[in-house]
Formats: C-alpha cells, structure tokens, sequence
C-alpha cells in the first residue's frame, strides 16, 4: 500500500504580527486533522530562519504539547530553505518503515524582526566561511547567477520579468497566496534594486505562514506519493564547472522519476527565490532548453493552457511566500490538492501526476516529491 | 546587533589563517584548486588534499551590487559582490575600491586585497580577510 497525502492544513502567507510559531503551527495542523479524527504517531517539524530569528530548540516537543499529543515520537527536520520537503521525505520514510501515521509541520517567521536582521540570518543558507562571510545578506548569490545568466545565453532583463508577473497572476486566484495582485511584466526592471540585475519583485516577500501535512500507510485522502528523492550540490557556485545547471536538482529529480517510473509530471511547484532560481530549476528538469526558460514562460507555455506542465499554480515563492522552513509543505500540499482537484486556485486540468522540487540557497542541497492521483 | 550575523571571536580566530595568506586546498587526487579550503575536494570527493596558496590575480567572471544587505551593511549599501576566475580556481568575494560602478564589467581584471570584512558590535571582534578591486589603472575590460 503506498503511503498516502491523507490531508493537508495551510495558513495564508502573510505579516501575522499577532501570531507566533506555535499559533500558526497549530492553525495549520487543526485544518489539516479536522476531517481525518485519527491521531499520527509521529510528528516532524519543519522550520529553518526562526531558529536564528526567534531561538527554539526542541520545537518539536514544544510544537506536540500545544497540540496536546502527548507521548507521540516528535523530531525537527531543518536543511535551510528545504527543510519542508527534507521533513516530508523524513515523515514518508518514517511512515513506510513503521507503518504509522506522521503528521508534517512546516512553520517560520519572518515578519518579526527589521529586513535587515532577516537577511543576516537568511545569508546563513550558505557556507558559514564562503559566500556568507561577507555582508551581503540572502540575495547576492542570485545577483551574480542572474548576471551569468543574461551574459551567457544573451537574455535580457524584460523577458525575464514575465517569471514574476506568471507567479503573480497565480498567486491572485489562491486564497492562502502573501502577494495577491498582478504585477506588470514592465514593473519589475525598475522597482527597487535587491541585488542586479534582480528587483524586489524578482523576489520572494518575508512572511509567516504554516502548513501541515498527514501521511498515510494505509492509503486514501488526496494523493499518492510515489516517491521523495534527494541529492546535495556544491558548496559555492564558485565550486561548480556550470553554476548555470544545478546538479542537485537533476540528481534529485532523476532519481525521484526513477523510483516513481515515471517520465515527467503534469502539475509542478518549483523553488523560485529568485526569478533566476525558477529559470535554472526549468532548465535542469529540461522543461526549456538552456538559456530559453524565460522565453517560454513568456509565452505562457508553464500556465493554464500552456504547452508544458502548469509550473507554480500556487504563485510560487515569489508571491504565494516562502516562510523558509515551511515551504517545501506547502509545495506538497499543494501538489496533492491540485491531484485531488481541490486546489482553490489555478488548476492542472485532470492531472494525475505531480511533483515539488525544492532546494536550498544555490543548489547546496534539493529535494524532489512525486505524487500520483489515487 | 543581534548577533545572527558574522563570525564569533574565538571563530574568527582559529579560522584565520586561510583568509589572511589566502590559503585554499590543492587535490592530490584530480589536482584542483579551491576555496576556502573544505575538508574533501568539492570536485572529486577526496580527502587527500594540501594547503595551496591562490593567486592573488584575475578576471571578473560576474558581478552584482547588492542592496538588500544585511544589518551593518546599510551604510556601506550597495555591496558589490564578484564571481572570481583565477584560472586554477574560482572564488565568490566582496569587490572592494569600486569607485566607478560603471566600470565594472565581466572580463575585467580584478587583484586580491587585504581588507576589514566586518566588525560585530557585541563582542568587538573585528574578521580581516580577502577582498577583490579593479586593478588600478588597467582598462574598461575586454
Ligand atoms: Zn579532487
């Protein structure tokens, strides 16, 4: 029997001032067991800046008494802006080899503290005495891939942008969404610079959210998941023959295809950080020929009615958020809903394969998900 | 500050070394190049490495000026940051003296310096280590 998505709890991404760790874990896993009445067994949590941000240690036993599972086998599960997806492949290795039920939590906080000090925790996604030595806070690594990017395959900036209008226009329909309004494909060259050729709208917003997910040994709910794979990168871009191709997303990705037997998938969330991460992930799972993603997504071949699979439904880390440690849950959430076909936003018209890829900073680790439908 | 920041004292201390010679590691199983030093080659996987000095010349690969810096950084604000090809090797570092950021291009040649990389207000520790200029003098780039 394959482990199923039994059911899934968001919270909308958003600035919750009024809500910490611990009342934004709880909102999601309550929507997530509402329907299901049965208790897991197991808890794994997922949360990555907060612990530079807000300290926790032991989150998860802390996460288990607010949920009142007393005595369940709790544990955290943190791989930096991965850690929703490394904690899902725990949960569903768990679940296989126990045949018990694991509910997933992924939660963060990014609202709390000023910009600056989010960016000095976030820098953190790289190597401690590499690329975050120096002050240059979370974006600088995707300033410099962007740049590559542009110079070596000739694209300019203005075919780029259509990544982030695609997410946004996304984002409008989906209720959990941070950034629901459209964005101008023309907006996003001249709004205000994060690291160039990148604006803050080729960026993710900081914001709070949780997300939660019960997996099944017994079957049934949303989804199937056909397998969780994944594979750890360089370094440093500096540490890569071709920083432009990233390694360990097609390792994850090949070995995920391989233990699902499958060819490709219908429905996808990806990592989109950055617009240039969004590109580079496109490229790697060779949905676009290098140096074409953005022109393809210009063409709107990764949306409604598009030659390619529908990428990003949800809006994406671009505007659906990226609460860093809870994001890979949502991207499964999401991809299991859009399977079961109640995904209250964009929809993969009839799709019965997806998948989530998620990774951390440039590629030093990723995580491939496949999900079937049941 | 709230201390998420940079290197703690008796960090910046014991790890010193290879940011002041600009020390990196040499495989004696593929025979390249890298830093900072990791405990096993990044390109092969063996752990049978040597200390190697870089070269303290090279090319601008790519750059970016970035302005969503972290604390500390404000004033300093944009930061420029540039992917480094010393030809046995290649390192992501802080391009310092840009005092003309039209200038700056890929293919330019840029030279290693000595430099303050950061100061932690809470422990008073101040990290030195290697950053990258324009070379004074030499042209617009190629
Ligand atoms: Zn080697």
């Amino acid at each position: 029997m394959p482990v199923s998505v039994k059911s899934v709890g968001l919270t909308r991404i958003d600035r919750h001032y009024n809500k910490g760790v611990y009342d934004l874990a709880v909102e999601a896993v309550d929507d997530a067991l509402k329907d299901s009445g049965a208790e897991p067994s197991y808890l794994v949590a997922s949360t990555s800046a907060s612990l530079l941000l807000e300290p926790q240690l032991d989150l998860a036993s802390y996460l288990a008494s607010h949920l009142g599972l007393r005595g369940s086998r709790a544990l955290a599960v943190e791989a930096g802006e991965a850690s929703g997806l490394a904690a899902i492949l725990a949960g569903y290795r768990l679940a296989i080899s126990t045949g018990e039920r694991v509910l997933v939590v992924g939660v963060d906080k990014l609202s709390d503290l000023p910009s600056a000090s989010v960016h000095a925790a976030l820098k953190h996604v790289f190597y401690r005495y590499g690329d975050a030595l120096y002050k240059v806070g979370h974006a600088a690594v995707a300033g410099l891939l962007a740049s590559l990017y542009m110079d070596r395959f000739g694209v300019d900036r203005e075919t780029m942008s259509y990544w982030p209008a695609m997410m946004h226009s996304h984002a409008k329909e989906n209720p959990y969404a941070m950034l629901r309004f459209a964005v101008k494909p023309e907006k996003v060259a001249t709004a205000m610079p994060v690291a160039s050729p990148l604006t803050l709208l080729d960026m993710f917003p900081l914001g709070d959210g949780a997300a939660a997910v019960l997996l099944d040994p017994q079957g049934g709910g949303l989804a199937e998941i056909a397998s969780v794979e994944s594979s750890t990168g360089p370094a440093s871009i500096a540490f890569s023959e071709d920083p432009l191709w990233l390694d360990a997303v097609e390792e994850s990705w090949r070995r995920a295809l391989s233990t699902a037997g499958v060819n490709g998938v219908e429905v996808l969330e990806i990592h989109d950080s950055y617009t240039i991460m969004g590109l580079l992930i496109l490229e790697t799972l060779r949905l676009a020929e290098r140096g074409k993603a953005a022109e393809l997504v210009a063409e709107g071949a990764f949306t409604v009615g598009g030659s390619g699979p529908l990428v990003n439904a949800s809006g994406g880390l671009k505007a659906r958020g990226h609460p860093v440690g809870a994001t890979g849950v949502y991207m499964a959430a999401e991809v299991a809903m859009q399977l079961a076909d109640v995904f209250p936003g964009v929809k993969a018209d009839d799709a019965k394969t997806g998948a989530a890829v998620s990774i951390n900073g440039h590629g030093s680790s990723a995580y491939t998900a496949i999900f079937r439908s049941t | 500050m709230s201390g998420v920041g940079g290197l703690r004292n008796v960090e910046a201390w014991r790890t010193r070394i290879p940011r002041y010679r600009f020390l990196g590691a040499r495989c004696k199983s593929c025979g390249k190049l890298h830093y900072p030093p990791l405990k096993a080659c990044p390109y092969c996987g063996s752990r049978d490495l040597e200390e190697a000095q870089l070269p303290r010349q090279g090319r601008l690969l790519a750059f970016t000026s970035v302005y969503s810096v972290e604390e500390g950084g404000r004033e300093e604000s944009p930061i420029f940051v540039g992917l480094i090809d010393l030809g046995v090797a290649r390192v992501v570092a802080e391009l310092t003296d840009v005092t003309d950021p039209s200038r700056l291009a890929a293919g330019i040649p840029v030279e290693a310096v000595f430099r303050r990389i950061s100061e932690e207000d809470d422990e008073g520790v101040i990290v030195y280590g290697v950053k990258f200029r324009p070379v004074p003098g030499a042209g617009e780039g190629d």
